[in-house]
Formats: C-alpha cells, sequence, structure tokens
C-alpha cells in the first residue's frame, strides 16, 4: 500500500496535506514526516518503502531543491511534487529540470491537490 | 521606485493573494476593509507573522493580527478548536505568513525581477502572570510594536469580525 513522504517545516502545513490527501479519495495508507530536506534524506535512507515525495521549497538546515539534486544524485527516482509558494515560471523550470515529477503553488484547493496527486497514487 | 508609486498595484495583488488563501485553505470569510501607508508607531498588534525578501527589490512582507484571530485561523486549518495560543498557533501564523509573501513575490517577481523568500518568524506577545486579589492567577496580554524607517504599506481586512493588516516594506536594492 503506498506510502508518501510529506517534507515542509510547518507541521500544521504537514498535518493539513495529511487531512487532504485522506479526504480526497487517493489511496494512501500511511504517511512519513520530515521538517526539512536534511531529515528528508535520512527517513529515506532508513526506509525504502516510500512511494511519493511531497516538498515544500523554503525550509531550514536544507531547501526543497537542494533535497531534490542530493535525492536524484544517489539515484533515487521516487517521484516527488514540490508543494510550494514559491510560484514562478522559472522555479518551477528549476524544480523539474533537478528531478521534480510535479509542481502544486500553495495555497491550493483539494482538487488542485487530488489531481496532481492522483498522477501518481490510484483513486477510490 | 518607492512604494507610493506602485501601492495600487501591490495593493490589489495582496487583496487578490489573501482572498485566494482564505478561500482554499483557511476556509473563513474575508472582506477587504482598506489600504494605506502607515507610520510603525500606529501599529499595535499581538502577533506578527514576517517573511522577508531579498533581489532587485527587498523588504517584508507582515501579517498582523490578535491573538483571538490567531487561534480562529489555526482552528480553521488544522480542523479543531484551539483554546491556547500555543507553538501550533504561531506556526499557522508563520505559513499564512509565508503563502502570502510567497504569492506576493511571485507576482512582484514578474514585474521587478526574481526575488528571494526567507524562512518565516512569528513573534507573538507573551502573557504576563500576576498575582491578583485572592492570589488567583490571572493573565494581561501585551501589545507589540514594529519598529522601522519607512512606512508599510498595510492593507487591512476583517474576517469573523476581526480586523488584521497585511503589511509590506519595499525598498529598492542598491
Amino acid at each position: 500500500m503506498p506510502k508518501v513522504l510529506i517534507i515542509d517545516d510547518s507541521t500544521v502545513m504537514r498535518k493539513m496535506i495529511q487531512r487532504n490527501i485522506q479526504q480526497s479519495g487517493l489511496i494512501v495508507d500511511s504517511f512519513v514526516e520530515a521538517g526539512d530536506g536534511k531529515e528528508a534524506l535520512a527517513k529515506i535512507a532508513a526506509d525504502s518503502s516510500i512511494d511519493l515525495i511531497l516538498c515544500d521549497w523554503n525550509m531550514p538546515n536544507m531547501t526543497g531543491i537542494e533535497f531534490v539534486k542530493a535525492l536524484r544524485g544517489s539515484g533515487n527516482q521516487t517521484p516527488i511534487v514540490m508543494c510550494t509558494t514559491e510560484g514562478s515560471d522559472a522555479k518551477v523550470v528549476e524544480a523539474t529540470g533537478s528531478g521534480a515529477n510535479g509542481y502544486l503553488t500553495k495555497p491550493f484547493t483539494p482538487d488542485q491537490l487530488k489531481t496532481k496527486l492522483g498522477a501518481f497514487l490510484q483513486i477510490k | 521606485m518607492d512604494v507610493k508609486g506602485i501601492m495600487d498595484g501591490i495593493t490589489s495583488d495582496i487583496k487578490e493573494t489573501t482572498k485566494t488563501l482564505f478561500d482554499t485553505m483557511i476556509m473563513l470569510e474575508l472582506n477587504y476593509d482598506n489600504a494605506s501607508l502607515i507610520d510603525e508607531t500606529q501599529i499595535k498588534t499581538d502577533v506578527i507573522g514576517m517573511v522577508s525578501f531579498t533581489g532587485q527589490y527587498h523588504g517584508v512582507v507582515g501579517v498582523f493580527c490578535s491573538k483571538k484571530f490567531a487561534l480562529k485561523v489555526a482552528s480553521s486549518m488544522l480542523m479543531m478548536e484551539l483554546q491556547e495560543f500555543n507553538n501550533d498557533v504561531k506556526d499557522a501564523i508563520g505559513e499564512v505568513s509565508n503563502m502570502i509573501a510567497g504569492n506576493i513575490k511571485t507576482k512582484m517577481s514578474e514585474k521587478y525581477g526574481e526575488m528571494h523568500l526567507s524562512i518565516p518568524i512569528v513573534i507573538a506577545g507573551e502573557g504576563l502572570s500576576i498575582t491578583a486579589v485572592g492570589n488567583v492567577p490571572t493573565v494581561a496580554d501585551t501589545a507589540l510594536s514594529c519598529f522601522s524607517k519607512d512606512p508599510w504599506l498595510m492593507t487591512y481586512f476583517i474576517s469573523e469580525k476581526e480586523k488584521f493588516g497585511v503589511g509590506l516594506l519595499l525598498k529598492e536594492s542598491k
């Protein structure tokens, strides 16, 4: 069953994303949380069963884009959807060029979240 | 360029961004009240959420609100009734500031070049514990002032019968 890693320095945002996914009809078995890119890399190293990663951009210690580059540099191809307030075309190009597979700009509606993640998760 | 010269355009961006945020993720009704340039000595508040940005222009986006309103926002975001001003409430105001600042920055970047955001900082007035008659502890709210040399472009909104402001300090980088 799918496991989703949510990387965001806001605990409130991590809870909101989790709740939105659970209410969306997307099939997810469990969630893993990380407060920054560095913590996320450690979680991934300890758990190889993560199926999808949602990643904020601006975070302390290691930013989202640094995380994407580090993960792809290690050869890990787990799908990554950026979930961030950074909405400029330049940021989208930078993220996808670095290996992100999707891009969702905050604030988002439940339908927008469902559509973006529906490309990687099954819907009930 | 100074803030006065682009005030109308930025006020429109702040109104649109804040309205979208409240409609999509906070789920509280929001009405625009007014916008004006305000000296920092006129800003009195309990809670300030701030995100700074740098680039061709630099500055700060701030959310100014009461503790009562911060509790309502956090409660709505978490879909649970919060009674205490705790870290979740600060976190929620930080994220609100972050989403408003991020979207304003994106709109401004289209006109004034790429900018970079900081992570949010939230400052809240601490309750003072005092001893009242009968030795019963009570709490007195404090108010914070924000200090800067330049006026804030303040855009005020009303939500849940509470007035709150989204402020912007903007300077051209030399």
